[in-house]
């Protein structure tokens, strides 16, 4: 299937009417999660407008309820909110400026994440484009980011993504990138080399021969030793 | 924490009926001397703006930019000003301006005649000329705002206000 | 025409706002008394009071219903249902999505997307960690628990180690460490740290379906 066939069927099949009854209730979440009413109602207005404007309005809602679990005062949790509102609106027209008209809600929020880590929207719009479904462009954007963030450079992160799906990855493949390049930063590989590594197909459990369900360690360490995870998880096998 | 004005039209269509009051206030507050100005007596002008107010409710399907329900407003607001002053006062002479009150102060006299007077001579202006008087004296605009709201160039609103103010003019020439 | 029914451009001008430097006496004079004349009435206009309100929403309930206008929500697109991720039993093989989009021509309601890298997404244990020996309780919050302070207490081994694991479902998650029910920290060794909005700091941790792979 062609990269660009799964963004028409979605611009295609956007129904004018009809789903506005099955938006979430996104109130009873937040009075569930103990949010006082007047801040339920700000909330829920501002979800309601960013609904309309084609925003993720989830990502504004799980916001606001994250502030009120960490004892943010409200006034300040409705400023984090315009100001995130704010940011998924410009992440919104990035993705429309390089040619994906209507991006659906989760592209919009991970391109937001993705601007945050100085992405830029050339970039965007080649990882969507690579992107053989909408969930691989989100975790696209959102692996992007994620090696961004550990220093890598916005460019080559972008690279490493849109060459690992032009390579026909799996989204598994992708999702295990930034894991693969924390370990070698915790080993105390510099982030070019863990870039460089990534480009040149590092990071890829196929690539490397090893069949899935298996990590291999570094040698000479013990499992269950603390020192040695560095990145604070392990992999466990699930039952 | 104030809604803006395009949460609550969209509220409103939405069944949130009680919330337009927020809307009425609000615009009531802010128009409510322009109102009374274009219209020329205080109980006419709160007729008016009621029924602005109603006919803006009745059509807010139509407002094309919820966020600007204030611009919209104003026209719709505007507009039922002009009627409602054409339909109780067509053209009134200076002669009928009514007797001051008794107990009046000199201030207070000579207030309230040139209030009258301006009045009266309002009703020799038209429509436009009386919305842009009012909108450059009574709301206190820049002839750059007036040109956005209304979308006449400034110049012809320079005009406009010129020759309102010749009017004024004339009709106040005893006092000045 | 007399001076007096002339009213100077530069009079004019004046009431505009214009600078008025060299405008002459007389004219200067009738301008601001003009203007003057005006200001008095102005500040004499007094607005209808609050009971304007009372009466067009008085109008305004006698109407009948409105019935929901949708006109203006064409512009609303269908948006992808997040499942709450919510605690899975060890036993439990449940599938769980993330960002589902739903498929407008099977009707209404969210249905789950069938795109081939997601069919086989999964549950997957993830472990995390923290040395904080000086703490009497750690617990473990995140977007996958709504942020509960408390929903997830770690255990405490050897060496001052807090660690819990927990099936997390392939994707993104964000999380802090909440330090004796007050202190909210991120995890140093994350995947990567973000600005929460609120002047803290989450990290970040990327779950694919083998889990959280070590080099």
């Amino acid at each position: 299937m062609m990269a660009r066939h799964w963004w028409l069927a979605v611009l295609l099949s956007i129904v004018p009417t009809g789903l506005v009854g099955q938006l979430p209730d996104y109130q009873s979440q937040m009075t569930e999660r103990g949010l006082p009413a007047a801040l339920v109602a700000e909330v829920t207005a501002i979800a309601a407008d960013a609904t309309a404007a084609g925003l993720p309005a989830g990502s504004l809602v799980d916001k606001a309820i994250e502030g009120w679990a960490k004892r943010v005062p409200q006034p300040r949790i409705v400023a984090a909110l315009n100001q995130f509102r704010v940011r998924l609106h410009a992440a919104q027209q990035a993705m429309i400026r390089t040619g994906h008209p209507e991006p659906p809600g989760p592209i919009v929020a991970a391109a937001a994440e993705a601007m945050a880590q100085g992405i830029d929207e050339a970039q965007m719009g080649e990882i969507v484009d690579a992107a053989q479904t909408p969930a691989s462009a989100g975790h696209g954007l959102r692996v992007a980011a994620a090696l961004a963030a550990q220093g890598i450079d916005g460019d080559e992160a972008s690279a490493i993504v849109v060459q690992s799906m032009h390579r026909g990855w799996t989204d598994a493949q992708l999702l295990d990138l930034p894991s693969f390049a924390n370990q070698m930063r915790a080993q105390g590989t510099p982030p070019q080399q863990v870039g460089q590594r990534l480009m040149q197909g590092g990071g890829s459990m196929a690539g490397a021969g090893v069949s899935p369900g298996m990590g291999s360690r570094p040698p000479g360490v013990p499992p269950g030793n603390p020192d040695q995870s560095g990145s604070g998880q392990t992999r466990t096998r699930r039952p | 924490m104030e809604l803006s004005d395009g949460s609550v039209v969209r509220r409103v269509l939405d069944g949130e009926v009680e919330l337009y009051r927020v809307l009425v206030e609000r615009y009531r507050v802010k128009f409510g001397r322009h109102a009374v100005a274009l219209v020329g007596d205080r109980d006419a002008a709160a007729d008016a703006m009621q029924e602005a107010f109603i006919r803006a409710y009745d059509s807010l399907d139509r407002c094309r930019e919820p966020d600007r329900f204030g611009s919209w407003f104003y026209r719709i607001l505007t507009n039922q000003c002009h009627d409602t002053r054409d339909r109780i006062r067509p053209h009134a002479d200076v002669t009928e301006v009514d007797p001051p009150a008794a107990d009046a102060t000199d201030a207070e006299l000579e207030r309230s005649e040139l209030g009258r007077m301006i009045d009266v001579a309002l009703d020799e202006l038209t429509p436009e000329q009386r919305e842009a008087f009012v909108m450059k004296h009574v709301d206190g605009h820049s002839y750059e705002e007036m040109a956005e709201r209304t979308g006449v160039g400034v110049d012809a609103l320079k005009m406009r206000v010129h020759r309102a103010r010749d009017t004024l003019r004339q009709k106040l020439g005893a006092w000045l | 025409m007399s001076e007096r029914d002339r009213f100077g451009a530069n009079a004019h001008r004046y009431l505009d706002g214009a600078p008025h430097g060299d405008l002459a006496p007389e004219e200067r004079r009738e301008a601001e008394r003009l203007l003057g004349a005006v200001q008095a009435w102005t500040e004499g206009l007094e607005p209808p009071t609050a009971a304007l309100d009372d009466a067009v929403m008085a109008r305004i309930r006698a109407k009948a219903p409105r019935r929901a206008d949708r006109g203006w929500r064409w512009l609303v697109r269908p948006q992808p249902i997040r499942l709450r991720p919510v605690w899975v039993p060890l036993a439990a093989a449940a599938a769980l999505a993330f960002w589902m989009l739903a498929k407008p021509e099977v009707g209404p309601g969210p249905t789950l997307a069938t795109d081939g890298a997601a069919t086989t997404v999964d549950t997957v244990f993830v472990r995390f960690q923290l040395i904080a020996p000086d703490a009497q309780v750690v617990s473990l919050a995140g977007s996958f628990s709504d942020w509960t302070a408390d929903a997830y207490p770690m255990t405490q081994e050897d060496g001052g180690v807090w660690s819990i694991t927990l099936p997390l479902p392939v994707g993104e998650h964000q999380y802090q460490f909440v330090i004796d029910g007050e202190r909210w920290i991120p995890d140093p060794r994350s995947h990567a740290l973000v600005d929460d909005g609120f002047g803290g700091t989450n990290s970040v941790v990327i779950v694919g379906p083998r889990g959280v792979v070590q080099s």
